[in-house]
């Protein structure tokens, strides 16, 4: 048994029909860490999240979830919100958590009481004894989701948790995925919207057309691009271009520009000297949000509904 | 915990959620109570066609035209006779009439007399009476031929006939009546066929449910689909097997409380190989019946995506099962016939069928070899419809045989 790795996928593939949705996936998810998978609509994040949790079988390729080569022999220690989100209507919130923790082995008596706690704690309190059919959208998604942590798994597994829920309800998630990688469990979670993955991932892949495209820390991704320059004169001057880098952008009385490869003291040493002179400079680093179009970009294919 | 004792805990988790689903609703009383509600449909229909009927009875008749000095030895004997007919079989009232001129034109205008319907008219003499009688009056103009000759034999005694002083002695056989035997194999039949229509469709139900509220991914990646599987078979079961406990418990405690007579006749509804073993024998072979049918639901429902769809292929299905009550229904009234082995031996209806073969014959081995083979198809139907099961739940390819997987385990 891999006490270094939560989950791990090597070369994974999965087609329905002749097209290769999931194409040589490879994946490592360190113990105790936020993981996300990045992608745009129909890159595959879904159906590698079904293979890796055994849901469906790989046509080629192995993973092991918490050590074991089956997913099947960890179901109890992992917890999983699918992206399409089910209840049943006529459950109420109290039992459908419960009913969720049975099916990972929690018995009914304490995952009834933990769902009150839980549901407390997420300010669901109100709810308890609420049919699922009498609770908002946004409120069976967080039951759901508590449902599946009342287990208090090792391995908590997300497919775009995010999706759905308002600002507020987006807040106590990712305090909950933070609370939960607290608790010492593993989050993998899915999602293409990079604001929660660059505030939460510890490590991050980013997928498209059934690849995987990128492997490392936020920082990692981030680093992909050149950190920017902005720049203000004293002078505006167009006369200036001749001085700045050759991709230098005029924006208003401001130039953007990519950190040259020597640093920005020499360039800084012209512009004053050629009578320039300073008014305001930023050095600023790309987000996540860039680098993930740039890595996606690159590869060109995005697109075509997740069929899985 | 060992991987077998996990998938049977998930299964009975899976089982407790659909049980507890299906009988803490309303619905279930409308189920638990169809027997009552489709006896209380029948007896308001057969009460309404009697009202239609005893309405038109009351102004029914059977004339005799007699003299005057005939009319009370016959009205005398028709008490007599009268006396030993339910009162929903006698026949129509009695009326004398004294003759007139031409007695055969009087009973002939009996028939277009507005105020009553004459059944059947009685003329001329006791020892060769004209007896005319219209439609449906076939068995009036019966009667009065026996009334005729009864009246004539107590004339001829005298005017009564002999008194005598009968013992009347009830008997219980020992053995079981055929009469009660076929009905007892009817029951059987219809019994199981009852309950495998409504479960088979409940657990149809569920499994679209669960597709409607997207809840089945929440499974599949919880449990194994298998479990899925049985766990819906097994909840179902268990509302199947409250509804023969109450009812079983009813009917075991009914007797006690009903008239002497009826309840005599439910007493004749005793199976060939008796009580017991029949009651051991209707629970497993409506286990098989239900195991099959309910795979053969399962596998197909889990096609379909829409309830629209479910519908549209339980449809087949459940005419198949009305086949197979029908094909059991021809075996249980023809013992020993082909159609009755044919029935025996097809494995959908040879729970149907077995079912009333031990209402009919006190034979125990055909039921031993009955149940091995219904249990050999049993495992066929579950394994090809878990896996039809698993692969239209989730759209992707079946799970990987066993035997592959243990190849690949060994490797």
């Amino acid at each position: 048994m891999n006490d270094e790795w939560a989950v791990t996928a090597s070369g994974i593939v999965k087609r329905f029909g002749d097209r290769r949705v999931v194409d040589g996936v490879d994946m490592m998810v360190p113990r105790g860490s936020v993981y996300g998978v990045l992608g745009p609509n129909g890159a595959g994040k879904t159906t590698t999240l079904r293979m890796l949790l055994g849901i469906i079988e790989p046509d080629a390729g192995s993973r092991t979830l918490l050590g074991y080569d089956n997913p099947r022999d960890a179901s109890d220690r992992v917890g999983y919100l699918p992206e399409e989100r089910g209840l049943y209507p006529a459950m109420k919130a109290r039992e459908a958590i419960a009913f969720l923790g049975a099916l990972r082995g929690l018995d009914w008596k304490t995952g009834r009481e933990r769902a009150v706690v839980l549901m407390e704690a997420a300010g669901l309190g109100h709810a308890v004894d609420e049919k699922i059919r009498k609770l908002s959208k946004g409120m069976a998604q967080l039951v759901q989701l508590l449902g599946s942590v009342v287990h208090q798994p090792d391995l908590l597994v997300l497919d775009e948790p995010f999706s759905g829920l308002d600002p507020v309800n987006q807040e106590r998630l990712e305090a909950l995925i933070l609370a939960e990688r607290d608790r010492g469990a593993t989050i993998l979670f899915s999602t293409h919207i990079m604001s929660h993955a660059e505030r939460l991932c510890d490590r991050l892949a980013i997928i498209a057309g059934g690849k995987r495209r990128f492997e490392g820390t936020v920082a990692d991704a981030r680093g992909i691009l050149p950190q920017r320059v902005h720049y203000t004169p004293h002078r505006p001057d167009p006369a200036i271009r001749g001085v700045l880098p050759a991709d230098a952008a005029a924006d208003g009385d401001s130039w953007r520009f990519e950190l040259p490869n020597e640093g920005i003291e020499s360039l800084l040493v012209r512009l004053i000297d050629a009578g320039y002179g300073i008014s305001g400079l930023s050095i600023e680093r790309p987000g996540l949000h860039e680098a993930f179009v740039r890595i996606v970009g690159q590869h060109g294919d995005v697109a075509k509904e997740d069929a899985a | 915990m060992t991987r077998f004792r996990r998938t049977l805990r998930q299964t009975f988790t899976i089982a407790r959620r659909d049980f507890i689903a299906t009988v803490f609703t309303p619905i279930f009383l409308l189920f638990l109570f169809a027997p009552v509600i489709m006896g209380s449909f029948g007896a308001i229909g057969g009460m309404g066609a009697a009202s239609v009927s005893g309405g038109a009875q009351d102004k029914t008749r059977i004339i005799a035209i007699v003299p005057a000095g005939t009319a009370r030895p016959i009205t005398q004997a028709d008490a007599g006779l009268r006396a030993l007919f339910r009162d929903e079989e006698a026949p129509p009232a009695l009326t004398t009439v004294a003759p007139a001129a031409d007695p055969a034109a009087q009973a002939r205008a009996a028939f277009e007399t507005k105020d009553v319907d004459a059944s059947a008219v009685l003329y001329g003499p006791l020892d060769a009476p004209q007896i005319l009688y219209g439609p449906r009056g076939r068995r009036s103009a019966d009667y009065l031929g026996v009334l005729a000759q009864t009246t004539l034999a107590a004339q001829n005694l005298g005017g009564a006939l002999p008194a005598i002083a009968a013992t009347k002695t009830p008997v219980t056989r020992s053995t079981t009546s055929v009469g009660g035997q076929h009905q007892s194999a009817f029951f059987a039949v219809f019994g199981i066929f009852f309950l495998t229509l409504f479960l088979s469709g409940q657990v149809v139900g569920t499994m679209a449910e669960e597709r409607n509220n997207k809840v089945i991914e929440v499974l599949a990646a919880a449990v194994p689909l298998e479990s899925v599987f049985f766990g819906k078979l097994i909840g179902m079961f268990g509302v199947a097997v409250l509804f023969v406990a109450f009812w079983g418990t009813v009917v075991s405690q009914i007797t006690t409380l009903m008239p002497a007579g009826a309840a005599a006749a439910l007493g004749d509804l005793t199976p060939a190989v008796g009580g017991p073993t029949f009651a051991l024998l209707f629970a497993a072979y409506f286990s098989m019946a239900y195991l099959l049918l309910g795979s053969v639901f399962l596998g197909v429902g889990a096609q379909a995506s829409t309830m629209r769809e479910i519908q549209m292929l339980s449809l087949p299905i459940t005419i198949l099962q009305v086949a197979m009550f029908g094909l059991s229904s021809a075996a249980v009234s023809r013992p020993g016939s082909w159609i009755a082995t044919a029935a025996e031996l097809f494995p959908l209806s040879s729970p149907f069928a077995m079912a009333g073969r031990a209402a009919n014959s006190p034979e125990l081995w055909p039921h031993v070899a009955a149940l091995a083979w219904q249990a050999l198809w049993v495992t066929i139907f579950i394994t090809v419809g878990a896996r039809l099961f698993r692969r239209g739940v989730l759209q992707s390819g079946s799970a990987r045989p066993f035997w592959r997987r243990k190849a690949k385990a060994t490797a």
